[in-house]
């Protein structure tokens, strides 16, 4: 299971990383990445729908939830 | 067929009671579906599917004819006058420019500045937050990060609200004092890119200078850039802050709770940002026939999208029209979105959280003053207070 962000909507909002630090880091343009492959464990998995609520661009989403 | 064919309606954004109570005003709004046209002939997008379709079409749902159309000022405000893909040039600098990490790098310069507005008034038992601080805040902040000298912010001030106060109100002849504060706004702006061409500094004005051949900007591009700043930037940051300090005025249990717990902080300010957004709905163009819910608009329309009502779309939020920070961080819509997002939302954000605790550490009891009723503006461009008295106890003298 891990996170992933589609750079065709992402546009730098920044909540993600704000918010779940954990789980995403910014660029130097302010715009998120995941940390490492985004990989995330059963324990992640709430903070990662979070993340997934958050993004005002529906721009994260879960792979293999 | 591009999705039904429908009459214009009688609604005007001037009649939504928005003056006391946001909710009743985005209701007004709502009410006439989430796809109509107004009676003045542009369209209303009001739901937060119909919000998000456009700023995800900015092709479609252009920018620069918006922008263009209805500044009034003869140069092209960058970005927002530009659509895809010229678009895309400018936002790879400007993103960068204003990314959090720079944000961080000047907290402290921030803070102290905050600091100094508020200790300015913390021991005389009241104070005006929009006057002595919302209106000063927002302009010292873009004088420093434009490299100019903080004491040229009245000025700044001044030119910027006469030029906003009658962009506004929607007449199309601008008076004299409307031409003279652009002409002294353009002029002085002028002044610095020629000053800092010649001797760099570490900021903003001075970092676009240094672009080279392909990238580098003209003079007119800076002119805009630096324009649309001062136009789009300071006012919303203006009145985001009046709302937010309104709410902890009016909510003291929250206000306590904030106090005890920072970390509630984030929330309240992305719920205040969602319930009370400055600019209450963001102007497009569209460049082609395109059905939208289900409705069609014509090629060539002028669009309004209502960022208020898409806030408090029901369903998404258990309490849309109120702040609430269990239900904080789903999604708003407040800086746009979309290719066009604000700019600025990061450095506005910090503003914000900089101004309360800066605020809370040297006043954390406080309420409207007795009588005053904080209602906003409306019609405006940009939702704000003009003024919100407060009054509070004073210390014993010290600090």
């Amino acid at each position: 299971m891990r996170v992933v962000i589609d750079y065709e909507r992402c546009t730098g909002n920044g909540r993600c990383y704000a918010l779940f630090p954990d789980l995403f880091g910014d660029d130097e343009s302010g715009y998120g990445q995941v940390i490492g492959d985004g990989s995330i464990g059963d324990d992640q998995l709430d903070e990662a729908r979070s993340a997934v609520v958050a993004c005002p661009e529906d721009a994260v989403a879960i792979e293999g939830e | 067929m591009l999705g039904k064919m429908t009459a214009p309606t009688k609604f005007q954004l001037a009649d939504a009671p928005m003056s006391a109570d946001r909710t009743a005003g985005f209701r007004f709004v709502s009410s006439f579906g989430e796809v109509f046209q107004a009676a003045n002939g542009t369209w209303m997008l009001t739901s937060a599917e119909a919000v998000k379709f456009a700023v995800r079409h900015p092709e479609v749902f252009s920018s620069a004819e918006a922008t263009n159309a209805g500044s009034g000022i003869p140069i092209p405000l960058i970005p927002v006058a530009v659509d895809p893909p010229a678009h895309r040039k400018y936002r790879l600098v400007l993103d960068s420019m204003f990314a959090p990490r720079v944000v961080n790098a000047m907290e402290d310069d921030l803070r102290t500045q905050a600091r100094d507005l508020i200790a300015a008034f913390a021991n005389k038992g009241e104070c005006d937050v929009v006057g002595d601080l919302a209106r000063l805040y927002p302009t010292q902040v873009f004088l420093t990060f434009f490299g100019m000298p903080l004491d040229d912010r009245d000025q700044l001030v001044g030119w910027v609200e006469t030029m906003l106060d009658h962009s506004t109100t929607g007449t199309a002849e601008a008076g004299p004092e409307v031409v003279e504060a652009a002409t002294g706004l353009f002029g002085y702006i002028q002044r610095f890119i020629d000053e800092k061409r010649e001797r760099p500094g570490d900021d903003v004005l001075s970092r676009l200078l240094a672009l080279e051949g392909d990238d580098a900007w003209s003079d007119e591009e800076m002119l805009g850039c630096c324009f649309l700043f001062t136009v789009a930037g300071l006012d919303t940051v203006t009145g985001a802050m009046g709302f937010l300090m309104r709410h902890l005025a009016l909510n003291p249990e929250l206000r306590r709770q904030l106090i005890a717990d920072p970390t509630l902080l984030g929330p309240v300010i992305e719920e205040t940002l969602r319930v009370e957004p400055p600019a209450p709905t963001i102007s497009r163009t569209t460049t082609q026939d395109v059905e939208v819910c289900g409705v069609r608009i014509p090629a060539g329309s002028p669009v309004a999208l209502c960022l208020g009502t898409a806030n408090r779309e029901p369903g998404h939020w258990e309490h849309p029209d109120d702040v609430d920070v269990a239900q904080a961080d789903r999604g708003h819509m407040t800086f746009g979105g979309g290719i066009h997002r604000c700019l600025g939302s990061h450095l506005a954000r910090r503003e914000l959280r900089l101004v309360v605790e800066e605020f809370h550490k040297l006043i954390p009891e406080y309420e409207v003053a007795p009588g005053f009723d904080p209602v906003a503006v409306w019609p405006a461009g940009t939702l704000h207070l003009t003024s919100l008295p407060l009054v509070f106890p004073v210390g014993d003298g010290g600090a």
